[in-house]
């Protein structure tokens, strides 16, 4: 009780400061109560985790708004804690001061590495994937990490996982699994590509270590796959669909459905499609679906639009695959734009920025049409340079040290669309400087103070 | 019309670390001085003409692909050893690094042999060695060299050093050096990429590739600015703490 005492104080104490504490409350009660998680898991009846490289924070999202139109009420944890800690402070948050759970079923984000602990610690009743790239190469060695966790979390017990059968890192995850396991993906459509450079991380085959070859891609290494050697390929899916720029019609086991998809890009549509085919699992009714995917608000960063005019859009970047899928949206828009780019190598950013070498800014730079590259964050110097060598004029690069700056450098003398781009320590304080900048654009001119 | 010919060793297992960013910075630098660059990407078990390359550069990959890769050596060794003496500029980054060398052993205590180019060997340790590099290099007048490494191999030979650490870990994280020249090669764990905001070390390599080919090796400055602006903001980071 003491833990869950002082993880509360805790919380009430960091809001009457006005933070945010989505992962300190949890730390601390931990620290004093370490089977804190395992205790509050006595008290759940369902648990719902979503875990993978990208996608996990929307998808989650996305599912959370399903279960609402469907009428059920769930604890969700805040983006930004998905590791352990983080889980504890979400349900400490509806945790009485008795240590009573308010509610009893859980869905989560998870971060892969701390996927065995949760698993261990509460007990999950559905685990979905959504697909694994290269992320921070700094923070987890390499891609074989991550599998080798999920691979870990996913071992320990017997709950049924819905994973991405067009990714054929996130299918050999269920290649142990018999009867639990679902599997969601895409047929081809107008977007699908036949080949390209994209960096690929499942180019070899898990089973047998030889390459995989590929009828077509969707993005990064997702598409339709088979393994000369072993013969490994896509799976049967429990739910198909085929995206068009704004829709998607869905194949489940109750029917064929075409609904719109309020969320830009075709990744988001991935994203979509996971929740849909988790929300299966869960029993949600078709109509709740439709109605939780069109009432979704993208997260914070997530091709968020601001009411400007011009147009602001605001997006995360981590890691290759995501940002060529946000550049590749970007490209959606026909028209001349500028684009900012806010790069920070604090430990949440990886502190290892190569990664920006491997996004396809030769092939993206020519089609976006950019009026001006605005290059920010502790990491500024490099993204510019990254510009330059990707053959961008380095007269329409401009380098900025603060966010307040380089948000001023974005703005002033323009009525260009802006895409912002960010890593995740510059999200949140970019996403308040952008804030401040839409309401000075909208205020009428002050008298001027002497 | 200058030519130089670039040849990028098993890009298919060897490419984990940005290594097109060393490719871009190596072709960019030259085309603006009007030199051209060939890039030919050579796959593990192609034969390759030691002759027909004045470049080559050998990048990282995952423990999976360098032991692959380890199987596969034999055919390559000699020819390339014959070559390096010569004189022929390589650039081997990370696993590159290590592959040049007689032997690693892996963390379950596997001895996995390398091309033999130079006596040095790798051993894998506890835990990685990960964080921002600067270095000084003698040979590039005692300039720095700044990047990133992440390595769990730590590497002790006696040949002369890329570099002295000033900050960061190198080789193996005891002697204070880091990489290896040896002849026109260079081996180093610095990626970050290593040459995009490494101009002088860029121009250096380019120098040699040309003189090596027998080609007037001047090349005419550039506008670095934003490449400088990169390398010293990292510089001024790395030397106050």
């Amino acid at each position: 009780m003491i833990g869950i005492w002082l993880g509360k104080l805790v919380t009430v104490l960091l809001k009457s400061m006005g933070r945010r504490g989505t992962s300190l409350p949890g730390l601390i009660a931990l620290r004093l109560s370490p089977h804190l998680l395992r205790k509050l898991g006595r008290q759940v009846s369902s648990c719902v985790i979503v875990t993978g490289t990208n996608g996990k924070t929307t998808t989650t999202a996305l599912i959370k708004s399903m279960l609402s139109a469907d009428g059920s009420a769930w604890i969700v944890n805040d983006e930004g804690s998905n590791m352990v800690q983080g889980v504890a402070t979400a349900l400490l948050h509806h945790t009485s001061w008795f240590g009573r759970l308010a509610v009893r079923r859980v869905l989560l984000e998870v971060d892969e590495a701390n996927v065995p602990r949760i698993v261990a610690e509460l007990p999950v009743t559905l685990a979905v994937v959504t697909n694994i790239f290269r992320d921070q190469l700094d923070r987890y060695g390499e891609v074989d990490m991550t599998i080798s966790k999920l691979q870990e979390g996913l071992a320990q017990a017997d709950f049924p996982v819905v994973l991405n059968g067009d990714d054929p890192l996130v299918h050999a995850l269920g290649s142990k699994r018999k009867d639990n396991v679902s599997y969601f993906g895409m047929t081809a459509h107008e977007r699908t590509l036949t080949s390209h450079a994209q960096v690929r991380d499942g180019a070899f085959c898990l089973t047998c270590g030889n390459s995989l070859t590929y009828a077509f891609f969707h993005y990064g290494q997702m598409g339709q796959y088979q393994c000369n050697a072993c013969g490994f390929s896509n799976p049967d899916l429990t739910v198909e669909a085929t995206p068009t720029a704004r829709t998607l019609s869905v194949t489940t086991p109750s029917g064929t459905y075409h609904w719109q998809t309020p969320l830009r890009g075709l990744y988001n549509q991935y994203n979509a499609l996971a929740a849909i085919a988790a929300c299966v699992q869960l029993d949600v009714s078709p109509s709740a679906m439709e109605r939780g995917l069109a009432s979704c608000k993208p997260a914070i960063g997530r091709m968020e639009v601001f009411p400007t005019t011009p147009e602001w859009v605001l997006n995360l970047v981590k890691n290759p695959t995501g940002c060529n899928s946000v550049l590749q949206t970007i490209c959606e828009d026909p028209s001349a734009k500028r684009v900012c780019i806010c790069i920070n190598d604090h430990d949440a950013d990886g502190r290892d920025v190569s990664w920006l070498w491997d996004v396809d800014f030769e092939l993206y730079g020519p089609l976006l049409r950019v009026t001006r590259w605005i290059c920010g964050g502790t990491r500024s110097a490099d993204m510019a340079v990254r510009l330059k060598y990707a053959g961008v004029d380095p007269t329409l690069i401009t380098v900025s040290e603060s966010l307040e700056e380089t948000h001023q450098a974005a703005v002033e003398g323009s009525s260009d669309p802006i895409y912002f781009l960010c890593t995740y320590t510059a999200l949140y304080p970019l996403h308040q400087v952008m804030e401040r900048g839409m309401h000075h654009a909208t205020d009428t001119p002050r008298a001027s103070v002497s | 019309m200058r030519r130089i010919r670039l040849g990028h060793l098993f890009p298919e297992l060897l490419n984990l670390y940005a290594d097109r960013g060393n490719i871009a910075a190596i072709v960019q630098r030259a085309a603006w001085r009007g030199i051209n660059v060939q890039v030919d990407a050579i796959s593990l078990g192609t034969p390759i003409d030691f002759d027909a390359y004045d470049l080559l550069l050998l990048g990282g990959g995952s423990d999976r692909e360098q032991e692959i890769i380890g199987r596969e050596l034999n055919s390559y060794r000699y020819g390339l050893r014959e070559a390096v003496e010569k004189g022929l500029p390589v650039l081997a980054i990370c696993g590159g690094y290590q592959l040049i060398g007689e032997y690693y052993v892996t963390s379950d205590g596997q001895r996995v042999s390398g091309l033999s180019i130079v006596a040095s060997r790798t051993e894998a340790g506890e835990g990685r060695l990960i964080g921002n590099i600067l270095i000084e290099s003698p040979w590039m007048d005692n300039r720095t060299i700044v990047g990133f490494e992440n390595h769990g191999g730590r590497t002790y030979h006696d040949y002369p050093p890329l570099g002295m650490v000033r900050t960061g870990h190198g080789n193996n994280g005891e002697d204070g050096k880091e990489g290896i020249h040896y002849r026109e090669l260079i081996g180093t764990y610095i990626h970050g990429p290593l040459l995009p905001k490494n101009p002088n070390l860029t121009d250096a390599i380019l120098r040699s590739a040309l003189a090596y080919r027998g080609l007037d090796d001047t090349l005419s400055p550039l506008d670095d600015s934003l490449e400088l602006l990169a390398h010293q903001t990292m510089v001024g980071r790395l030397s106050n703490g």
